[in-house]
């Protein structure tokens, strides 16, 4: 049902540390977003996707079309930072509209460019962390970070719960579909709207069904679980030390240009 | 075949699924690595207040009744479902509620803030809506600021003896139009424009994306009448239990 949840279990990477997962691709995205090199954005670009796909197995063409879900966001707000409205032409373009003119500078055009590219690249350590980690280690490494309890527990039940609540959804829509109930734009939309509904009434009764086993095996406010720990390995620290450094180096010397 | 052709083969597809797949028109989540450090920064630090004030009000309804942790986490559960979900829609392109509206109607803004962090946080690493870096900006815009203002309309329609439908498509319908507002002053802020600064980008952005985000809070506010007027019709003591239709009407 979520694609990359359902990938990241089938990831060859899956049992590698999830801290040392974590502390890299958090650290390439700071440098991404700090430096917001053309330099930077390509070598991170490169090096997540060959993790992933190389490495991790993660299907090449399912990994091509995860990168075009925020597509839109990225052409629309870009537009919106290149063109301009305005009665002086600037020196890139300039297209006369009455007197007024839609115009651009070379220097937004470049930094359209590099924004895109950093954006892309960061996308690119998002789904190295999530089409190689597990919700559940990622939650771990979070308690770790002293992420208050209540709020690691909430996350826990609500990723369960989430998988519930889905399944309970499409098994409604299904039916909703076999009756006709898309037939137009109105019907649709009271379909979508009951299936809401219904949706939350069943999660209601769940939650309810869902305390009392909780209770009857001994839930007193806390949910513990044996860990699974995987080893960290000095190869792979020092590996990512050596990337993060470079990215350092590099950063520190377009800055200083 | 020969090896060629089964290339140009593979990678015909691969060109025909990039172009196949719509891009997901979602309430405006700011992408992965779009906004600044020191942006990022300053809207995660804007947000840390209602995130404790959240954190304090959720323990305080667990310790009275230990049974609400799972009534909340079902509560998450059920906006990020609703939210994952394509809606119909207009122009055929997919697209997806944010569920902020009906979730402060329904459970109140403190409580929302926590649950639409959570919310976001899955949105990002599952979906990839949103993002780590941009998880304070699109925090505030969508579990705060939008969540307050529907919560806001509500309430002041409830005390104007509004008509129950109206409020509630109002509250869902201004309050995500309001979101889709900080979102764009919220880029505006971040890249002012060359040619007559914040103002001008304010525009810009907003004129942008008004196509997408207009159908969608009129969707938005219909789909959320529908849920609450259904919830209401054959759910009354679930609701009660929620603290909705606590004072009775």
């Amino acid at each position: 049902m979520i694609v990359v949840d359902k990938l990241c279990y089938r990831s060859k990477l899956r049992y590698v540390n999830a801290s040392e997962k974590f502390v890299f691709s958090i650290l390439t995205l700071l440098f991404c977003v700090v430096s917001r090199s053309l330099v930077i954005a390509g070598i991170v670009f490169a090096v997540n996707s060959y993790l992933t796909v190389q490495k991790g197995k993660i299907p090449g063409l399912l990994y091509a079309r995860l990168l075009t879900i925020p597509f839109l966001f990225l052409i629309m707000s870009t537009l919106a930072i290149i063109v301009n409205i305005s009665k002086i032409p600037l020196d890139a373009y300039a297209i006369p509209v009455g007197s007024f003119f839609i115009t651009g500078s070379f220097q937004s055009l470049l930094f359209g460019i590099q924004l895109i590219a950093t954006a892309m690249a960061s996308v690119s350590c998002l789904y190295f962390l999530s089409l190689n980690t597990t919700m559940t280690d990622f939650l771990r490494v979070l308690l770790k970070l002293r992420c208050p309890k209540i709020l690691a527990e909430l996350m826990l039940l609500i990723y369960r719960f989430i998988f519930v609540l889905l399944e309970t959804a499409s098994a409604i829509m299904v039916s909703q579909k076999s009756r006709l109930g898309n037939k137009d734009l109105r019907t649709s939309l009271d379909s979508f709207g009951k299936m809401g509904a219904g949706l939350l009434l069943r999660a209601f009764w769940r939650s309810n069904a869902l305390y009392d086993a909780m209770e009857s095996r001994c839930y007193d406010g806390e949910i513990r679980v044996l860990e699974e720990e995987y080893p960290v390995r000095r190869a792979e620290i020092a590996a990512i030390a050596a990337f993060e450094l470079v990215l350092l180096g590099i950063t520190i010397w377009r800055k200083t240009l | 075949m020969s090896k060629k052709e089964k290339i140009l083969f593979r990678a015909a597809i691969a060109f025909a699924l990039m172009f196949a797949v719509t891009p997901a028109v979602n309430a405006m989540h700011i992408m992965e690595g779009y906004l600044p450090v020191k942006y990022c920064i300053a809207w995660g630090a804007i947000c840390v207040p209602f995130l404790v004030a959240g954190v304090i009000s959720l323990k305080k309804r667990v310790a009275e009744n230990r049974k609400a942790i799972t009534l909340i986490a079902m509560s998450g559960a059920f906006i990020f479902v609703l939210s994952s979900l394509k809606i119909p829609s207009v122009t055929g392109s997919c697209s997806h509620m944010t569920g902020t509206g009906l979730g402060a109607i329904l459970f109140g803004p403190a409580a929302v803030s926590i649950l639409g962090i959570i919310v976001l946080l899955f949105q990002a690493v599952l979906l990839a809506h949103g993002g780590l870096t941009t998880l304070g900006a699109n925090t505030f815009s969508m579990a705060i600021a939008g969540p307050l203002l529907s919560f806001g309309i509500y309430m002041l329609c409830k005390k104007l003896k509004a008509n129950r439908k109206v409020s509630v498509f109002l509250a869902a319908f201004l309050g995500d139009l309001f979101t889709y507002c900080v979102t764009s002053i919220q880029l505006a802020l971040a890249y002012p424009s060359e040619a007559g600064g914040v103002a001008a980008s304010a525009v810009k952005f907003l004129g942008v994306f008004a196509p997408t985000q207009l159908p969608l809070a009129v969707i938005e506010g219909i789909l959320t009448v529908i849920i609450v007027m259904a919830m209401e019709s054959y759910a009354k003591p679930e609701l009660k239990a929620i603290g909705f239709l606590k004072e009775a009407r």
